[in-house]
């Protein structure tokens, strides 16, 4: 009997999956029943820039995929491919011109992935247990229980898994450490609070693979010696709530939650918290005070929340995607895990590869990949024919990258000793059509709403620096502005209360030290190279290149395009906002940047 | 009234701090906001102080004490969608409303909101009014997507 | 146990705070957010210093074992300066923030810009702890972030506000208004009763203060100790 994968992930859904969906089962509901297939609804399939997608899977888990598929393509679909096997070369993925694929082994975007945390996203249906425990689930989870909590942590530390959620701390030794607490009741938490602006790698594996994080915070639970859990999952994440309440559900009536699980002894329950829109809420204290009903406020450390957590009992949190990993590591066992990454970073990581990629989406990898091939091979380089300039990774905490490094091979400390760091697997991509001083800008803004304003240097260090890089974008950049946004910096880092403050200047700090021309060029020419900064630019028409196809004209919403066709257009810098429509969609890369200079602007 | 639809949520909860948010949460989605009397019964119903409450009002984003519109257009700001464009959709969005982000409209209609990301970072950059996103959204299909809802009021 | 501060042996019990120890051995660390009988915030950052190497703030730092404490070296200088620099924007009009940062050196920073609103407050919460300290919790922070104050709810007379001023008390900058007069005392946009000791006039309180401490005779603590011996007196007498 075939399968039919549909994605239902939060980008598919976005283009109109649930119609793809309901239009296949109508399609499929009178066939025979030799070729009457299974169809689910499943999480992420990962390749979110090409979906809708629909994977048909025979029985040897052969497949045939296809992609950007509409409602209308269903009945062909149906027709074609579940009842007779035939391949329909327009929806595959193209290779080269007139080179489709059919299996996803053969599409480069895929090949060269390795999943284990996203092991059964994309291909179970989330909220049917069957499908979980036909993939081995709930299997480690058995391993755990005759282990013990000593075997547990044995199996972990040979694993060396380490925290997914951006700090990297030994998943272990975390574990070991409320273990060794002798206060009870003991909590375990899932951190489901991924609220870095670009990744929706938790989310997706809340929603596509619920019972995944479940059965791990079991484990932990057996390790630490707890008897109670809480799931943080974000306001915004809609389905991955209701995803992980329909688990937690079916998990009870299976009896793999709640009292004496398996006949073993071990108790242990579940709930869910439901996030207030606070990013500072995914920094570990800040969110034990959000679950016990306060502000989400970090809280000094010494002592760690592993010794003093919830209600000053010891709680062990861990991040979704380490989560997901421990069945894995319990089933096949730690050393199955630490044969795949690097000497210091084993395992897999989750990328949400996002921006100016060709092919965006959701990416699990070994540890020790370079960013070359994530973004290139992987990713398929920079869409529109445009040139790379910078990848963003570790969200407000992170750093952008520029091309000079990107045969650096991705794990927890080769790009820390850049300035950089992995983060939790947000990966934006830029081309020169963005603006580094902007980007910077941006994430201090951000910043300043987001930090939780308790301590001087995050709350006053996050203004001041909001404030200059205003002056900055908009013309009014002076001698010296770099040196104190450098000073500030330097001080946040060392005096701030918590990781958000510590690392807030960051984006600041690697745009200064790999793009410091650009900076110049704001303050001291007043210029924005990259064409965004509207005080500081405007787009002009390279009258040589013209060929007077008009579409900047029609995309223009400032109707500051004016010209006739088959002549060379004109941009009026009065009218110009910079908004860059005309120029991302120019078939002949005609648009140019210029100084604004005295003739004025439209802001 | 409103009153004894605040009693009901509030009452849902057992005694214990830890249902703040979740109490509060319960109130801004049945009333669209906050009231004051709705923290105040809260207070009494978790013997903690009023100005904690409060306190919390007004640090969680998810929560307002004011009244929202009937339909919430949250605009992603996250990374993906602010260098796909999102900043001139806000323009866009405020040009034909007449709000800023924060605000909402006279007739009651529509709030305007800046988020952080949604998630769907491919189909940047994402709009999402009540329930359903748009993806990919241009400045072009701005208006035609929001007549739609007002449409719906005419009916 | 023995810590070194400032290249100077000191002896600690375990769990105190540096700046107990230090200030015990005539090494003063400047602080603001700190107040003797409340718990340790630590928002305020002023008291950093150096502790092996790392920067930590002094008043909530707790000595475990034997260290290296420096608490001017140019590393601390240069951090506690920059607090100070920056708070003096958040708080222009202080006095108090305006001296310490002429005694610390802070850099005159022409870049830096004021808040919005400004005054005196530093944001540290003082106040606030306060306030839930003696069981009122009238005020409390509002928003987060850059736009974060501190304030009772809706900016609005608050039922819990006793008028007890312990907020003013506790506040580095002075930055509370309590202003007492015609036996009325304004605090937090509320108006109390102000009720003096009836034999020798000193000031005891609110009436709202007395009401929650279940007072009811307006005698402030010495003429109760002498009307309680007067009247022990004349039963003895008799």
């Amino acid at each position: 009997m075939k399968t039919v994968y549909v994605c239902c992930g939060t980008n598919c859904l976005a283009a109109g999956a649930k119609k793809v969906l309901s239009e296949l089962r109508q399609e499929c509901a009178g066939m025979e029943a030799e070729v009457l297939p299974r169809i689910k609804e499943t999480g992420c399939s990962g390749f979110c820039e090409y979906g809708p997608i629909v994977t048909i899977a025979d029985e040897g888990e052969n497949d045939i995929t296809y992609y950007r598929v509409k409602e209308s393509d269903a009945a062909e679909i149906a027709q074609k491919t579940i009842a007779k096997g035939e391949l329909i070369p327009r929806l595959c993925f193209h290779k080269d011109r007139n080179q489709p694929v059919a299996s996803k082994m053969e599409n480069p975007f895929y090949s060269s992935q390795k999943k284990i945390a996203l092991r059964n996203v994309g291909l179970i249906d989330p909220a049917d247990l069957q499908d979980y425990l036909a993939r081995g689930g709930y299997e480690g989870l058995k391993r755990a229980l005759e282990l013990g909590s000593e075997g547990v942590l044995e199996e972990m530390r040979l694993s060396g898994l380490r925290g997914r959620g951006g700090a990297g701390f030994p998943t272990a030794a975390k574990w070991e450490t409320g273990a060794k607490q002798k206060e009870f009741p003991k909590y375990i938490v899932c951190n489901g609070d991924e609220g870095d602006p670009g990744a929706f790698m938790d989310g997706s594996i809340m929603e596509g693979d619920p019972h995944s994080v479940i059965e791990g915070m079991l484990i932990a639970a057996i390790a630490v010696g707890s008897e109670q859990g809480f799931l943080y999952i974000r306001d915004e994440y809609v389905h991955a709530r209701r995803s992980i309440g329909k688990a937690l559900e079916e998990a009870k009536k299976a009896g793999f939650l709640g009292r004496n699980i398996l006949n073993s002894g071990f108790s242990f329950d579940a709930e869910i918290v439901r996030g207030g829109g606070a990013f500072v809420c995914g920094e570990g204290s800040a969110l034990l005070e959000s679950i016990e009903g306060k502000v989400g406020e970090p809280r000094h450390k010494p002592p760690r929340t592993s010794e003093v957590g919830l209600w000053r009992k010891p709680t062990v949190t861990n991040n979704v995607e380490t989560l997901a990993n421990v069945p894995f590591i319990l089933a096949k066992g730690g050393k199955a895990f630490a044969q795949i990454g690097t000497e210091g970073s084993k395992g897999t990581k989750v990328f949400a590869m996002v921006g100016k990629v060709k092919r965006t989406g959701l990416v699990e990898v070994p540890m020790g990949i370079t960013l070359h091939d994530l973004i290139f091979e992987i990713g398929g380089g920079i869409k529109n024919g445009r040139q790379f300039k910078a990848v963003q990774t570790g969200g407000p905490s992170g750093g952008c990258i520029p091309q000079s490094m990107l045969d650096l091979q991705v794990d927890f400390d080769n790009l820390t000793k850049f300035g950089a760091m992995m983060g939790s697997g947000g990966m934006i991509v830029m081309d020169d059509t963005s603006c580094m001083v902007e980007v910077a800008r941006y994430y201090v803004d951000f910043l300043c709403e987001e930090s939780c304003g308790k301590c001087t240097p995050c709350r006053e260090g996050l203004r001041q620096m909001r404030h200059i890089l205003t002056e900055i974008c908009e013309g009014r950049g002076q001698d010296g502005d770099l040196e104190t946004l450098e000073r500030i910096a330097r001080t946040m880092k060392d005096t701030a209360l918590c990781a958000l403050g510590r690392t807030a200047a960051n984006p600041v700090l690697s745009t200064i030290r790999y793009f410091r021309e650009e900076y110049n060029a704001h303050i001291h020419d007043k210029f924005c190279p990259a064409g965004v900064c509207s005080k500081l630019s405007v787009f002009k028409i390279d009258p040589e290149t013209c060929v007077g196809c008009g579409l900047c004209s029609t995309l223009c919403p400032a109707k500051a395009v004016i010209g006739e066709a088959k002549h060379p257009y004109r941009i009026d810098p009065q009218r110009c906002t910079t908004c860059g429509s005309c120029r991302n969609k120019c078939p002949k890369k005609a648009i140019i940047t210029e100084r604004r200079g005295e003739n004025g602007s439209k802001d | 009234m409103a009153n004894q639809e605040i009693s009901g949520i509030v009452m849902k909860y057992p005694q214990e701090r830890r249902f703040a948010l979740a109490a509060m949460q319960d109130m801004q989605r049945a009333l669209s906001y906050i009231p004051r009397e709705g923290l105040e019964l809260l207070a009494e119903h978790l013997q903690c102080p009023m100005a904690e409450l409060y306190s919390m009002a007004t640090f969680y984003k998810a929560l307002s004490l004011r009244p929202r519109g009937k339909h919430i257009i949250k605009l992603c700001n996250g990374t993906a969608c602010h260098i796909r464009g999102s900043v001139n959709l806000r323009k866009c969005v405020s040009e034909i409303l007449g709000i800023e982000a924060g605000e909402t409209t006279p007739d009651g209609l529509f709030t305007l909101e800046i988020v952080n990301c949604l998630g769907a970072c491919a189909s940047s950059p994402v709009i999402l009014i009540d329930d359903i996103f748009y993806g990919d959204v241009t400045a072009e299909q701005v208006p035609e997507i929001l007549s739609a809802y007002c449409e719906k009021e005419t009916i | 146990m023995v810590a070194r501060i400032d290249h100077k042996e000191c002896i600690f019990e375990p769990g105190e705070c540096i700046v107990t120890v230090a200030a015990r051995n005539g090494i003063e660390i400047p602080t603001l957010c700190h107040y003797e009988g409340l718990c340790g915030l630590g928002v305020c950052r002023v008291c950093v210093v150096e502790m092996d190497r790392k920067i930590v703030p002094a008043c909530i730092t707790k000595l475990e074992k034997p260290c290296e404490i420096l608490t001017d070296s140019e590393r601390v200088r240069e951090e506690r300066g920059m607090m100070l620099a920056l708070l003096r924007k958040r708080a222009p009009n202080s006095e108090v923030i305006a001296d310490l940062a002429e005694r610390y050196h802070a850099p005159d920073l022409p870049r830096l810009t004021v808040a919005e609103d400004a005054d005196r407050c530093i944001l540290c919460g003082l106040c606030v702890q306060a306030c839930k300290a003696l069981g009122s919790s009238a005020i409390a922070t509002v928003m987060r972030g850059t736009k974060k104050k501190i304030g009772t709810p809706y900016d609005d007379i608050s039922n819990a506000c006793i008028g007890c001023g312990s907020c003013a008390q506790v506040c580095p900058t002075g930055s509370i208004s309590v202003k007492d007069e015609n036996g009325v005392r304004k605090i937090w946009h509320k108006e109390f009763r102000l009720v003096f000791c009836k034999r020798c006039g000193a000031l005891l309180g609110t009436e709202k203060m007395l009401k929650k401490n279940r007072i009811t005779d307006a005698l402030c603590s010495d003429c109760r100790g002498y009307d309680t011996a007067e009247q022990i007196h004349q039963v003895l007498s008799k």
